[in-house]
């Protein structure tokens, strides 16, 4: 019987595995192959290993420094994914109590979340237009400021305004998942903490914030890798610049890809982006779980 | 009983499409250059060209744009099912490296009209190794556009006829206070396509070079060069709003459009969106300002079909690319479309391009020893990654991130080691 049922066991497991391997697994063994050879659609026919030197070259490339494009890459994953996680949750506490009108305010709230990330960027790429964007004038008619400023033209806007950008794609995603997770919350533990006298913002970090932790900990996780591999606003709304100055290491790989038709360069930088990834989410995961052993 | 007659249904449907099938070749067309518009009318031409031929019948297959080449290269390299292919000059040399098109000069031999294609047509047709690949459908150049309106409340009724002139009248204008500029800079995508009409208009050996640079031969360092970037540079800094470091496509036709910058360089394609946009009578098309050596640059940019060298059905595939490339149906394709026709003759039979906005490019293509035609080494490996590399070190000029002459120095370096 037990025998049975373990055979049962795989064989419903095979479908899974075969779309799997097919799907997820080998495009990443070849996507790594790839980063070791020479490979060009100029010439496919010549597609020799070369050992490292993909990586050499995006380490050490004039044209695009690399050091730049991690601290880019830094800074668009922490910063969207700090303000997307706080005003998620602020406004999954919002949406928390019933209030009219609350189905249609959701379904408003969560609809960045249902568009393309590239239709976002060419949205926002006309809201930050420099010349006849909304920002612009929206600003100029409050007399704030007199001439267009280039939010996207100046280095030193064009981070910020994709960023904002990232920010609204990305804030439903929390809202969501933790309402979802806020309504799991049992009341009774609200109430025996307000019976031992504890104020809203006590019981939000003793009581709510302790509870849906484990959603936090797998969302955080979950937007930080996808957030880093998220090139399509920035793509539509400056292609990474200007001057290299909101280009991160998934605009890059594109940029390998769709321009100089070097896929050799471009799956090394996805290599660096799993690596990165894969190291982040071991570490994550083990500080995340190792407080939690000690309550 | 149910089940029977759904057996016998199966059987019969299988056994009529198995009857024509064998009557009818299907032809696999993959376009590149695909918009909702363009496919449409594709389909129509394709249509009208099925009706005539019930025995073929042509399979379209249209990709987004901007996937479409990758899907090209993918469908080639895997040699999947494919019997017409559109090409661009961004593509036909790696198609051809990699052995998937087929030289189709015994085709061009027996073609009556080959003899009425222009020469820009010709050129493009034998980018690689001299020999014709593909049959061009629409040819892309470049001409001046400027708001006649605009400039003529400035007093300005002549327009420029050089690099220089356009320059100082865009800084005579320009007054960031009222949002007025001269110049529609592209600052996003192609850029060197607007900087070299700029830069390497000033140096006079590029007259003699085959290629505007190549690996074989930089100009960067020569001092015309140095000198046209130089006044490029300050076209932007005193003519052009700051924001189109930023400016593709788009923008600059936003801009154009609005007033805010009255001269914009660009391709036929653009007249049909101005003219929707803005109206016929509002602007001009002239040709393009030459530089101190009277002469211009004509970058010509083509797209055109070819047939993948492991198609089973050459023949037909030839049948049907002659039969659009007529010049009464290429004329027909490009005047709902936008781009130049290929061949010399739709200028005469075809009322849309004996409109007043193309004579420019007319003129330009009829007077090749002022408006050189000169291509960028499309078959070098150093061209694709160029246009990413010349974009983000302008702007870093620009932006006074760099200097010029570290910039050329670069750039030097690129082409050459």
């Amino acid at each position: 019987m037990r025998e049975q049922s373990a055979r049962y066991f795989f064989l419903i497991m095979i479908p899974a595995f075969v779309l799997l391997t097919l799907f997820l697994y080998y495009p990443i063994i070849q996507g790594t192959v790839i980063a070791f050879q020479k490979y060009t659609l100029f010439d496919m026919t010549n597609t020799p290993f070369i050992g490292f030197d993909n990586f050499k070259a995006i380490f050490t490339d004039i044209n695009f420094n690399f050091g730049q494009i991690m601290l880019n890459t830094l800074i668009w994953v922490c910063v969207s994914l700090a303000l997307q996680f706080v005003l998620g949750f602020i406004l999954a506490l919002l949406m928390q109590k019933p209030f009219r009108g609350r189905g249609i305010y959701s379904s408003l709230v969560f609809y960045p979340w249902a568009l393309s990330g590239f239709a976002i960027g060419l949205v926002w790429a006309w809201i930050f237009n420099g010349q006849f964007g909304l920002v612009n004038d929206i600003l100029l008619r409050l007399g704030l400021i007199s001439n267009p400023v280039g939010f996207l033209s100046n280095p030193s806007y064009a981070m910020a305004s994709v960023i904002v950008a990232n920010i609204w794609y990305g804030v439903p995603f929390f809202a969501i998942m933790l309402l979802a997770a806020l309504q799991s919350v049992p009341a009774e533990l609200m109430e025996a903490g307000k019976i031992d006298g504890a104020g809203p913002l006590r019981r939000l970090f003793s009581i709510t914030i302790p509870y849906i932790k484990p959603t936090i900990i797998s969302t955080t996780l979950l937007r930080t890798m996808w957030i880093m591999n998220f090139p399509d606003i920035i793509y539509a709304m400056t292609g990474g610049g200007p001057s290299n100055s909101t280009n991160i290491l998934a605009t890059q790989m594109i940029n390998k890809i769709l321009k100089f038709y070097d896929y050799g360069q471009g799956s090394a930088f996805g290599v660096v982006i799993m690596v990165l990834l894969f190291t982040y989410a071991l570490l994550y995961l083990r500080l995340t779980s190792g407080k939690e052993e000690t309550f | 009983m149910l089940k029977r007659s759904l057996l016998m249904l199966v059987v019969l449907t299988l056994l009529v499409s198995a009857t024509v099938s064998a009557n009818t070749i299907t032809l696999n067309f993959l376009e590149v250059m695909t918009s909702p518009e363009r496919t449409a009318l594709l389909r129509d031409l394709i249509a009208e060209y099925e009706a005539m031929n019930p025995s073929i019948k042509i399979n379209l297959i249209s990709p987004p744009y901007e996937q479409a080449d990758q899907k090209a290269t993918l469908m080639l390299n895997t040699n999947q099912d494919l019997d017409i292919i559109e090409i661009r000059d961004y593509t036909v040399k790696q198609f051809v490296n990699n052995k998937k098109l087929t030289d189709l000069t015994p085709y061009y031999e027996a073609w009556s009209e080959a003899e009425t294609l222009t020469p820009v047509a010709i050129a493009a047709a034998k980018t690689v190794d001299d020999t014709p690949y593909l049959v061009p459908q629409a040819i892309f150049i470049k001409a001046l556009y400027a708001r006649t309106d605009v400039l003529a409340e400035y007093g300005i009724t002549e327009m420029p006829e050089t690099v220089e002139e356009l320059i100082e009248i865009c800084r005579q204008i320009t007054d960031p206070s009222k949002n007025q500029y001269g110049f529609a800079w592209r600052g996003k995508g192609a850029t060197m396509k607007f900087g070299d009409l700029f830069a390497s208009v000033c140096v006079d050996d590029v007259a003699n070079s085959e290629f505007i640079y190549s690996e074989d031969e930089t100009f960067f360092l020569d001092p015309g060069f140095k000198q046209g970037m130089e006044a490029y540079i300050t076209l932007f800094k005193e003519g052009t709003p700051p924001d189109g470091i930023n400016w593709g496509f788009n923008e600059q036709v936003n801009g154009f459009v609005s007033g805010t910058t009255p001269f914009l360089i660009q391709d036929p394609d653009a007249i049909p969106l101005i003219n929707n946009l803005l109206g016929e009578d509002k602007y001009e098309v002239v040709p393009l300002p030459v530089g101190p050596h009277d002469f211009t640059l004509i970058d010509y940019g083509f797209c055109g079909m070819g047939i993948p060298s492991y198609s089973k059905h050459k023949e037909e595939a030839w049948n049907f690319i002659q039969w659009i490339s007529s010049a009464e149906k290429n004329g027909y394709f490009n005047e709902h479309w936008g781009p130049l026709p290929v061949h010399r003759t739709t200028f005469d039979i075809n009322e849309h391009f004996q409109g007043k906005h193309y004579q420019a490019y007319r003129y330009e293509m009829a007077n090749p020893d002022t408006f050189l035609l000169k291509t960028y080494p499309l078959a070098s490996a150093k061209w694709p990654g160029w246009d990413v590399v010349y974009e983000t070190d302008v702007q870093s000029v620009l932006l006074g991130r760099m200097t010029l002459d570290q910039m050329l120095q670069k750039w030097t370096d690129y082409w050459t080691k």
